[in-house]
């Protein structure tokens, strides 16, 4: 394809992306679709063996990648990871915190145990504030301003049964934007990505296509989604091409929330 | 549905057919022109005719020197039956549709007290109404072709939000964001997905600002990014919202482009 301005600016040539809980699922999508635009990407997450997969991927479709293994729960595993990124690539451009997944325990509210609480909290919510405040540190030492993109969750802006998941969650989009209102002056812009129903992979039992495509009916899209098809979002907010956008909330659902999932069907008037 | 997209064919519209109307205002001209360099031929929409024209046909050389192709067509977007005709004729003659960029705006300021009839049907007709006709037209036109389509309302942070003197306006443009969601439930079925982009005040807003008011420059300060944004940081997201491939998961959204304006309001 011939040079195009606005093409351009979604290229992320000598930019360094880092995706947290990039083993699998939706990060593993997100950080495929990084590297296809140029990045050099440090996929973190949990398990190695995971990761390992991942960056022979990236690394075999052409693309730069390293990984680093450890929990984002920790504070200090988290600033080795940017200091990781540092020593791999020399720089740190975009930081995607996306580590985090539903847990908890079947209990009753008014029971519910301390332990499950602050363990969705620590994974889903703390994860990120280390995340993002590792990565400005680096940012603002560099000076030339950069990237944060988080991850939430569409069941946070709805009511769920298993509530410390939706509330971690609705923590990050807050979150996202006071880190909007407190890093602009340092040329570092937040978004947030929110995810209604997208499968993390391919179904691996018929019950579980058959879940699938049953959840699917009530989406206007008629499907739920698929775990790369959140790349060309992620390459978008991580890239020149949202210049003018900070503090943002980016559903990616079918347009579930549009409708409140509810089934359609006002029966049609033909007469007034 | 395939995962072995390139990245790159995720923003391209390659051969791909667009049309935008409203393409005269700076965010409609700055779409129409990066839908080109992204590979599509363009019917550009003028919505009144007068000098609206003029500045279509600069867009239009601005696109036959990049190599494609670009019709000029005259819009009345106040008149259903009028966006139905100039959208089939635009259809006829691109050979098809792929994606449609609604951009029509009028701004008023002004206390509600002193708004006239006449000017809140102005303001209705033009920010929502041409919303409403636009979609309507662009569904039957994707229905009839039996394919995918995308629709792009350029729409504004005041439909999320209120302020004083913007009672019109922002009543309009609340209304394009909840035409949006509506349209989302019934296209998307259909594979059609219908977005938004709330832009924040942008470079070419100027002009709305009192500047004998002591409090002029507030838009500015409740801004995070503390600037004005730019007519071609709309574009990229109206090309990405454009792409088949890259949008198939998204409908009913609308997002902003409004350097964080909308998180202080």
């Amino acid at each position: 394809m011939e040079y195009s301005v606005v093409l351009e600016l979604f290229d992320l040539a000598n930019k360094v992306v880092c995706v947290t809980g990039g083993g699998r699922g939706l990060g593993r999508g997100m950080a495929m679709a990084l590297a296809d635009a140029g990045a050099q990407v440090m996929v973190a997450s949990r398990t190695q063996n995971q990761l390992d997969t991942v960056v022979e991927e990236i690394n075999s479709a052409g693309g730069a990648a390293e990984s680093f293994s450890f929990d984002a729960t920790d504070s200090e595993q988290v600033d080795a990871l940017v200091a990781a990124c540092i020593e791999k690539f020399g720089r740190l451009d975009v930081m995607f915190a996306n580590a985090g997944i539903g847990g908890g325990t079947d209990a009753e509210f008014w029971k519910y145990p301390d332990w499950a609480f602050d363990g969705e909290l620590d994974t889903n919510l703390k994860s990120t504030f280390y995340t993002c405040r590792a990565a400005s540190n680096q940012m603002i030492k560099q000076g030339d301003g950069g990237v944060l993109i988080t991850t939430a969750s569409g069941t946070a802006l709805r009511g769920n049964k298993n509530f410390p998941y939706p509330t971690a969650k609705g923590g990050v989009i807050s979150f996202t934007k006071s880190l909007a209102t407190m890093l602009y002056a340092h040329g570092i812009r937040s978004n947030c990505i929110i995810p209604g129903f997208v499968s993390q992979s391919p179904a691996k039992s018929d019950q579980e296509r058959a879940f699938r495509e049953q959840r699917g009916t009530f989406i206007p899209a008629r499907r739920l989604g698929e775990w790369w098809e959140l790349g060309p979002l992620a390459v978008f907010l991580a890239s020149e091409a949202s210049s003018y956008v900070t503090g943002g909330s980016f559903v990616i659902d079918g347009g579930g929330l549009a409708g409140g999932l509810g089934p359609t069907g006002f029966k049609p008037v033909h007469e007034w | 549905m395939s995962e072995d997209i390139s990245i790159r064919q995720h923003f391209s519209l390659e051969d791909k057919r667009a049309i935008v109307i409203g393409a005269e205002f700076p965010a409609g001209a700055a779409i129409a022109n990066a839908y080109a360099e992204a590979g599509a031929n363009v019917a550009l929409c003028a919505i009144t005719a007068d000098d609206a024209v003029m500045r279509i046909r600069k867009v239009k050389r601005e696109i036959e020197t990049i190599g494609r192709e670009a019709r000029e067509y005259v819009m009345d977007v106040t008149l259903g039956r009028n966006v139905q005709v100039t959208m089939r004729q635009a259809v006829k003659e691109l050979g098809g549709v792929d994606c449609v960029a609604i951009a029509p705006d009028l701004f008023l300021a002004k206390p509600i007290g002193s708004i006239t009839d006449t000017e809140l049907a102005r303001v209705m007709a033009v920010n929502f109404n041409a919303h409403f006709f636009a979609m309507r037209s662009a569904a039957a036109e994707f229905r009839k072709q039996g394919t995918p389509g995308r629709i792009i309302s350029v729409t504004s942070v005041l439909g999320e939000r209120g302020l004083p003197h913007t009672s019109a306006y922002s009543a309009a443009h609340g209304a394009v964001h909840n035409l949006i969601r509506a349209c989302s439930q019934e296209f998307g079925p259909d594979q059609i997905m219908v977005n938004g982009i709330a832009l924040g005040y942008m470079d070419w807003m100027q002009d709305r600002i009192n500047p004998d008011d002591e409090e002029a420059q507030r838009a500015l300060r409740f801004t995070i990014m503390r600037r004005a944004g730019r007519a071609d940081e709309v574009a990229p997201l109206a090309l990405y919202l454009a792409v088949e491939s890259a949008t198939r998961y998204i409908t009913g959204q609308i997002f902003p482009v409004d350097g964080g304006l909308l998180q202080h309001l």
